[in-house]
């Protein structure tokens, strides 16, 4: 191509006018398999595995700090988690699977799952060691809204109330 | 034997170089800088992986001219009798051989991630209070690493020329294609935003394509230097106009009965020999040293012509 004629203001305008008008968008980034719309206004399917003071088992659903995050998460998208007890290599496995949407079992970010085909989130506490939750690979709609509300509930937490 | 004399560009080339050296040293300096951004926004993406070794690899032309730059001014010893310009060569040899194996590696890796589709979880980050998709800081990223590598090639292209420096002018021509790579990268991201998971992949491969091409293109460059090629334009298009000059210059002789002739670049510089008959036995010396003389005028680059008389060529020769 010939490059002698300067394209470069013209591509940047155009570039900058398609990221303005994608940031204005309210489904940037999409979900290649529609996580997100799915869950939204509907079932949650949430693996945990216990690991106190993260995820604690219960008779009945389990409580702990990330169950109570992943609750209130769901509220915020008006959606009905249904909860599936297993060790954490089965979660993983259906995680990869899809049978999930989101795995809880007070992982962090160096789990040597981070590499296979599971998404972590940001680490949603600052603290020695980073917690995450797990995500499906790539669904990156969904992972963005667990993460902005994960994000507000730590502004919302008072750092000394932080494990 | 003659030792070569100590190589120095023409006095009125001295300024051309230093600032080639000059942006040389802004390229390496770029590059780091542009390597560092990629680094912070990698995540997963393949793309932004391929991006990354494509901007380190970067980084190696313009330290090989910097290398090379010192030594191949030192001048000829007794152990090195045709001086160092061979370790510009031996240092772009093995540049262009990291370039081409990385690309390809590359590509089967690029290849690898886009069978096993994986998808490429690309999440949020905060950025001063603010919490934004990491998608968009890679697309910032992604454009410094392209817009000054563009720059900074078109300001080396002439520079290359006139210096006629084959490694600089390579390194300027990759640097001015990044448009390409860096056009092919935001598309994998900003394509992955829209829920095109093998966008990613698919960019990370036309990058990586772009790297084995580059690396092939200096490694075919560096091979044929290494094994004598006759002097090509520093475009590497045709032969030096230079040797017709030659050629002329010899034929215009009128000592010379017939003649044959032979160069050869040695880094920036051409060596050479001519084998002639003369028409006569008379003055040979004087008529030898003033043509060899005549020849070396002819350009800078010019650094040595041996002039040998011989009774006859050989038949297959012909000048």
């Amino acid at each position: 191509m010939k490059t002698d004629s300067h394209p470069w203001p013209t591509l940047l305008f155009l570039l900058a006018t398609l990221l303005l008008a994608l940031q204005g968008c309210s489904d940037y980034p999409k979900d290649p398999d529609k996580t997100l719309q799915k869950v939204e206004n509907g079932i949650l399917q949430v693996g945990y595995s216990d690991n106190p003071p993260w995820v604690v088992k219960t008779g009945q659903e389990p409580t702990g700090i990330e169950p109570e995050l992943v609750k209130g998460f769901a509220k915020s998208i008006h959606a009905t988690v249904r909860w599936h007890n297993d060790t954490e290599q089965n979660l993983f496995e259906g995680l990869k699977r899809k049978q999930y949407a989101l795995v809880v079992a007070g992982i962090t970010d160096d789990n040597p799952w981070k590499t296979e085909k599971v998404g972590f989130t940001r680490p949603y506490l600052k603290g020695n060691k980073k917690h995450v939750m797990v995500t499906i690979q790539g669904e990156n709609a969904f992972i963005v809204r667990l993460e902005k509300y994960l994000h507000q509930q730590e502004k919302a937490t008072p750092k000394h109330q932080q494990p | 034997m003659k030792k070569l004399k100590q190589f120095e560009f023409p006095q009125e080339l001295v300024p051309d170089f230093e600032k080639a050296k000059r942006l040389e040293w802004i390229t390496i300096a770029y590059f780091i800088s542009s390597a560092i951004g990629i680094y912070l926004t990698m995540g997963n993406s393949q793309t932004m992986k391929t991006a990354w070794y494509d901007d380190v690899l970067s980084l190696t032309p313009p330290v090989a001219f910097q290398v090379a730059s010192r030594v191949f001014m030192k001048p000829p010893n007794k152990e090195f009798p045709y001086g160092y310009h061979r370790a510009v060569s031996i240092a772009y040899l093995c540049s262009a051989l990291a370039l081409f194996a990385l690309g390809a590696f590359l590509v089967i890796d690029s290849s690898i991630s886009l069978a096993k589709t994986e998808h490429p979880t690309i999440g949020t980050v905060v950025v001063f209070g603010h919490q934004i998709w990491m998608g968009y800081l890679m697309i910032v990223a992604l454009l410094w690493s392209t817009i000054p590598s563009v720059i900074l090639g078109r300001k080396k292209l002439p520079l290359a020329k006139k210096l006629h420096e084959k490694n600089l002018y390579v390194d300027a021509d990759m640097n001015k294609a990044d448009w390409m790579s860096g056009a092919a990268a935001i598309l994998g991201v900003i394509g992955v935003g829209f829920g095109w998971w093998w966008a990613d992949s698919i960019a990370a491969l036309l990058i990586s394509v772009d790297i084995v091409h580059d690396g092939f293109g200096s490694l075919k460059q560096a091979v044929f230097d290494l094994m004598d090629q006759i002097p090509k334009t520093v475009t590497n298009e045709e032969s030096d106009p230079l040797l017709e000059k030659i050629r002329e210059t010899l034929a215009s002789q009128a000592w010379v009965k017939d003649f044959s002739f032979r160069m050869r670049e040695n880094g920036h510089i051409y060596l050479g020999e001519g084998f002639v008959v003369p028409a006569h036995q008379e003055n040979l010396t004087e008529l030898i040293a003033s043509t060899t003389r005549t020849i070396e005028q002819l350009d800078w680059r010019i650094h040595e012509f041996v002039v040998m008389p011989v009774r006859e060529l050989p038949k297959d020769e012909s000048a």
